[in-house]
């Protein structure tokens, strides 16, 4: 499943994508030439919700950690795991990407 | 004693453009504000919100959970009402007397809280009118809505903490500032009005773990149900995110819509909410969807039927 490619993703940035068949949207974040995917649902509640507080609006202030805008939990961008705020020692949920050679960004296919 | 609610939340938050840029759009008044400092967004009656850089030394300390919220200054009828709560709390705490006049403590759980004499204007601005058979409210050729019409936020409605101890916080606000518990959630906490305000809640306590305390959220009161739609409406074609709602709570009646925000807890229109005297009985309901709302609706796009199958042509 393609979901963008890297020119539409500047260093630093952050983009919220729907997929078909996916209840919720997948975030990305680009860090230099890594990329990190998260299911954007919070673990505060069962099932999980939606994070930001605007469009693509998934970062802190400070652009160090991934940020659910209800409560203010705080998420590891590299691990997923909440460092502050409700669902403390929970984490979000990976989805594993993968940057093909045509620096097209896409979920990596089942099985890998 | 004679305290009104908050007339200001104060917050120290990590990115103040994006504050501004929430608020301004939730239909608050920037005063006196600048990106590196920040400002006070207020609402039609003057109570608002004041939003600073989390390392501004002008501020209280914060919460050790990371929680945004730094003071709550709560508005009291007069003077008098302010010697009160100093008489009241210099029993057991250190109170400051500012030279503004303000009071300066904290609660039984570190909440930072100021009060002073309200400085809230009071509106002289109708509520929404709603015709109903043999009962119309408004007048001929008075048109109920329009899409161009305001739908500003009036008041601070209330404010929602979590809570490390439920006990404690009754026994702050209920026991020793005199606010009356209207209704329970049990499984979650009580709501408080204090005796200088009739609305239902100015406050809501939510148990939760201590390393989540602090502000869950905050709310503004609308003219009415339809200023909540059509505010709400215009957030979410603006491309802000909606966590809950529109909808209508059961205990209250307010109607409500929450919007996450870039203060770190939800911001909420509400309207219609009820008022009580010291003749109501508060109510107890177990925490959960059948007790949170009458009913609940999700935003969709605008859409009509028509005449003839296909619809309309383009
Ligand atoms: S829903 Fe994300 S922190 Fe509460
Ligand atoms: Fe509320």
């Amino acid at each position: 499943m393609l979901l963008c490619h890297l020119d539409e993703l500047p260093d630093g940035s952050t983009r919220g994508f729907k997929v078909a068949g996916l209840r919720c949207k997948v975030i990305v974040v680009r860090r230099g030439d890594r990329v990190y995917g998260w299911r954007d649902l919070c673990p505060h509640y069962a099932g999980g919700t939606p994070m930001a507080w605007k469009r693509d609006a998934y970062l802190n202030g400070e652009g160090t950690h991934i940020a659910c805008a209800a409560h203010g939990a705080w998420f590891e961008i590299d691990t997923g795991v909440c460092v502050q705020g409700p669902c403390l020692g929970k984490r979000l949920t990976r989805v594993p990407l993968e940057i093909r050679s045509d620096g097209t960004v896409a979920m990596a296919t089942s099985g890998r | 004693m004679q305290i009104i609610g908050p007339d200001v939340l104060v917050f120290g938050v990590d990115d103040v453009p994006a504050c501004h840029e929430f608020l301004t759009a939730y239909g608050l008044d920037a005063q006196d504000y600048t990106p590196e400092k920040g400002g006070l967004f207020t609402g039609l009656d003057g109570t608002g919100l004041e939003i600073r850089r989390r390392d501004d030394p002008s501020l209280p300390p914060a919460l050790k959970t990371g929680n945004m919220l730094r003071m709550q200054v709560i508005g009291v009828v007069d003077e008098a009402a302010l010697e009160a709560v100093q008489a009241e709390l210099s029993k057991d705490r250190q109170v400051l007397r500012l030279a503004d006049g303000s009071l300066r403590c904290q609660d039984d759980q570190g909440f930072e809280l100021a009060f002073r004499v309200t400085t809230r204007k009071p509106l002289d601005m109708p509520g929404e009118k709603v015709n109903a058979p043999y009962h119309p409210a408004r007048a001929a050729n008075a048109i109920g809505v329009s899409e161009d019409m305001p739908a500003r936020p009036r008041s601070l409605s209330h404010v929602v903490l979590f809570v490390p101890d439920v006990d404690v916080a009754v026994g702050f606000y209920r026991d020793r500032l005199g606010f009356r518990i209207t209704d329970t959630l049990t499984g979650a906490g009580p709501f408080l009005r204090p005796q200088a305000n009739p609305d239902h809640h100015t406050h809501f306590f939510i148990r939760t773990p201590v390393y989540m305390q602090g502000c869950e959220h905050l709310a503004f009161h609308m003219g009415g149900p339809t200023e909540l739609m059509l505010a709400g409406s215009r957030m979410i074609r603006a491309g802000f995110e909606s966590f809950w709602g529109p909808g209508r709570h059961k205990f209250g009646s307010n109607w409500f819509w929450y919007f996450k925000s870039p203060l770190g807890c939800n911001v909420e229109f509400d309207a219609d909410m009820d008022i009580h005297d010291d003749d109501w009985a508060p109510r107890e309901a177990p925490m959960g969807p059948e007790a949170a709302q009458a009913f609940l609706f999700q935003y969709r796009d605008k859409w009509a039927p028509t005449g003839g199958p296909g619809g309309p042509k383009p």
